[in-house]
């Protein structure tokens, strides 16, 4: 049922990845996907590999859930392979049947290429499985608050998102529900041209943008109504706190990008 | 000394931009402690005044107080809305946070309370309402008084001196009201707070201290319930009616046999059934782990002519129920018929289905999308494929017969009342003449008036047109005025189909 959705990926849990302070999970990730791009050979990928397999496994989610999160962009996977494969050329050539042509060099980059890609999806996909959306917004509010002193509006795309994640379910509801009601009156979603099918979700969209529009405004107005003025002089009722895990899973990161740095100038060397 | 009266209206008229005034001259005050219920038909200024007591209005001329600061001084506007918490109608379009704990918050936020402090007044708020346990639960998991609830925590976490309640209730369920109503009651009891409650229900005005009668932006009476509901011809002349001391409710020895018995008199199949169900089981989510059967081995089956109504809480899956009457919804196990056939034998018919059995939603103005109502009730005649002419005759036709004049047929739906929307949407269904009107709460939150031409314009159809009516409500008064048999749902299943009589009783009291 559409009240039962989840909202973005996020498992709840209550291993050490869950506990780390959202903060520095967003820096973590961020030197992770830093490490991947820092790689410059297998040796070094794998390291990062390593990395994050460790952190899925203490995260306790299941395997099977993490070859899930794969799905979705395995045809980018696919395609990054192919084109790897077929135009690198380079080295011993493995191959040659009528225009296809494998080398050796192709195989090794397409290896690389793969490999880099499933562990950047895997980083990334921990991040959002272990933080609920509204904790990872109120990250990247604390995180990049001090932008405020050059005008940037964090706390309100802060807000922003808040409001958006809080009203998905409610829309959604709402699309199914106007969609059934035109079905009711003979409106027809599923034949006809890729044309008349556009055109014939005007029913939908229309009571669904007025309905948002109606929506944002007594939403303004409860607002006003309990004080909001912006985002100066606010407090909060979240408060997060870093203790010495944090700071201990951030350097574990850095000696880890720091290997990876290594490892790729001790070869070129 | 803290004054008696905590809200002071001086002379108070308002008027939008340059239209005739919505309020005119008002004198009210409000005592501290004391339970005010509100009361007028849709237009009456009655939420307008609600908006001056919360500074989102200001008087045109006049003044208003709360708890000694005027409204007209901007500099007050932060500490009105703290004095003077609001509740609006719509339960999902004020809750901020996707987490209930952070959005009784929210308030508190703004006004930059200390962490510490802000995290006992939001805990001693939760346990106010009694949703402690919910503090971590995302609104859309919430019921509709769940919701009510949680804003209502989110007010009292500023510890306000009143609550202004907008209709709050109007969109809830008969538990949902109550919880709701209870939750009031014991802030008054416990902290002693002034409730301003703007209401269309006659009976919960009739459990207030105080009641106000707005009119056409007047007071036209005021007092306790006893005096203002004595002036019956006054209330009537107000378009509202009288509390009802009567309740209907459902009788204690029913047994689950009716059932079966009266849906099975005649032979299955039979073709005098407009609509006939035979082990009818839907589930939502099918092999996910949000599993859940809505209803499990539906069998009645309604005569032709009749007029059911359907009646159970909510979640007991009166909606699904009706949603496979025009074949919006297939059966996981069982089957309908209508007029005798299996709606689902021929996939390609179920678009036919629909035009004989013509559904209406909950809310249906919500779903209007036209420029113009004649276009708007036009659209289902359309999709039927008749002629210009048919469509044309077919339009003006039930435009006449559910009161909109051709005056209004030229306007957009977005510029008439809201009781005017509900009707041009329901006439949307009537003008695809269908021989079975299904409708989900036609009436839901329409104020007396409101409600009593739309139940009145269904009955013109059902006896025009012979048609088979069944209608879903909270309200067992309503079912046991208009229909013939009442259907009673419970957990997924039916259990009980009978005659008005011998479903429901009076409960006097």
């Amino acid at each position: 049922m559409l009240k039962d959705i989840t909202l973005g990926q996020y498992l709840p849990g209550n291993s050490v990845v869950h506990r780390i302070d959202p903060r520095f999970k967003l820096i973590i990730t961020a030197v992770f996907m830093g490490m991947l791009f820092a790689a410059k050979d297998i040796l070094g990928l794998a390291l990062g590999g390593i990395f994050a397999m460790t952190a899925f496994g203490m995260s306790g989610i299941s395997p099977r859930i993490m070859f899930k999160s794969f799905k979705p962009l395995l045809p980018l996977v696919l395609f990054t392979a192919v084109f790897d494969l077929f135009f690198i050329k380079g080295g011993e050539v493995w191959l040659n049947w009528y225009f296809i042509e494998i080398t050796q060099e192709g195989v090794d980059v397409t290896v690389f290429m793969v490999l880099r890609i499933l562990f950047l999806i895997l980083g990334t996909s921990l991040l959002t499985y272990t933080t609920s959306p509204i904790v990872l917004t109120d990250a990247i509010e604390r995180l990049f608050s001090p932008l405020k002193k050059l005008k940037l509006p964090v706390h309100e795309f802060a807000l922003m998102m808040t409001i958006a994640l809080r009203f998905i379910p409610p829309l959604l509801q709402e699309t199914d529900k106007i969609m059934s009601a035109q079905k009711a009156r003979g409106a027809d979603f599923e034949s006809g041209n890729l044309l008349k099918r556009v055109k014939s979700l005007t029913p939908v969209l229309i009571p669904l943008f007025v309905s948002a529009f109606m929506r944002a405004e007594e939403l303004a107005l409860a607002m006003t109504c309990r004080g909001y003025t912006g985002g100066e002089g606010r407090t909060r009722l979240r408060q997060i706190k870093s203790g010495v895990k944090d700071y201990a899973a951030l350097t574990v990161t850095v000696l880890f990008f720091a290997a990876v740095i290594i490892i790729g100038n001790l070869q070129l060397l | 000394m803290r004054k008696e009266t905590v809200i002071t209206l001086k002379d108070v008229s308002f008027h939008y931009g340059d239209s005739a005034n919505v309020l005119k001259n008002l004198n009210i005050e409000i005592k501290r402690g004391e339970f005010t219920a509100v009361v007028g038909r849709n237009g009456s200024g009655k939420s307008t005044f609600a908006k001056l007591l919360g500074a989102i209005l200001l008087p045109t001329s006049g003044t208003v107080e709360v708890d000694g600061f005027d409204t007209l001084n901007e500099d007050n506007h932060s500490v009105i809305r703290r004095k003077a918490g609001m509740v609006f109608q719509n339960p999902d379009n004020q809750i901020v946070s996707s987490v209930v704990e952070e959005d009784v918050a929210f308030a508190l936020e703004n006004m930059g309370v200390e962490p510490k402090e802000m995290r006992k007044r939001v805990d001693d708020a939760l346990n106010t309402v009694g949703l402690y346990e919910h503090r971590f639960h995302a609104p859309h998991q919430l019921s509709g008084g769940q919701k009510q609830r949680v804003a209502i925590a989110g007010i009292i976490a500023m510890r306000p001196e009143c609550i202004i309640l907008d209709e709050a209730t109007a969109m809830l369920d008969p538990v949902g009201r109550q919880e709701v109503l209870q939750t009031l009651y014991k802030l008054i009891e416990q902290y002693g707070v002034t409730v301003l409650h703007i209401t269309h229900y006659m009976n919960e005005a009739a459990d207030a201290d105080r009641v106000i009668v707005f009119d056409e932006g007047c007071v036209l009476l005021d007092g306790t319930p006893d005096e203002v509901f004595s002036q019956e011809e006054s209330i009537k002349s107000a378009g509202l009616e009288l509390p009802r001391d009567v309740r209907f409710v459902l009788k204690s020895n029913l047994n689950r046999q009716t059932v079966t018995e009266l849906a099975y008199a005649k032979e299955a199949g039979n073709p005098e059934w407009a609509v006939k169900t035979e082990n009818l089981t839907y589930t939502y989510g099918a092999k996910t782990p949000f599993e859940k059967t809505a209803i499990k081995d539906i069998n009645i089956g309604i005569k032709a002519g009749e007029t059911v109504g359907v009646i159970g809480h909510s979640g007991s899956g009166k909606s699904t129920l009706i949603q496979h009457f025009n074949g919006l919804l297939k059966p996981a196990a069982g089957k309908v018929y209508i007029d005798g056939e299996d709606i689902w034998a021929d996939k390609k018919k179920i678009r036919s289905i629909r035009f004989k059995a013509g559904l209406v939603f909950q809310y249906p103005e919500h779903q209007i999308f036209e420029e113009t109502v004649y276009k708007a009730i036009a659209f289902g005649p359309k999709n039927m494929g008749l002629s210009e002419d048919e469509i044309d005759k077919r339009v003006r036709e039930t435009a006449a017969m559910v009161g909109l004049s051709e005056q209004i047929l030229k306007k957009s739906p977005f510029e008439i009342s809201g009781g005017q929307r509900r009707r041009t949407a329901i006439a949307g269904v009537l003008a695809m003449h269908p021989e079975i009107l299904v409708l989900d709460e036609p009436a839901a939150g329409l104020d007396p008036e409101g409600k009593n031409k739309i139940f009145s314009l269904i009955q013109t159809y059902q006896q025009k047109k012979d048609a088979t009516v069944v209608i879903v409500s909270h309200s067992m008064e309503d079912i046991a005025k208009y229909a013939t048999k009442v259907l009673v749902m419970n957990e997924s299943e039916a259990v009980c189909y009978d005659t008005v009589q011998n479903v429901l009783t009076f409960n006097e009291n």
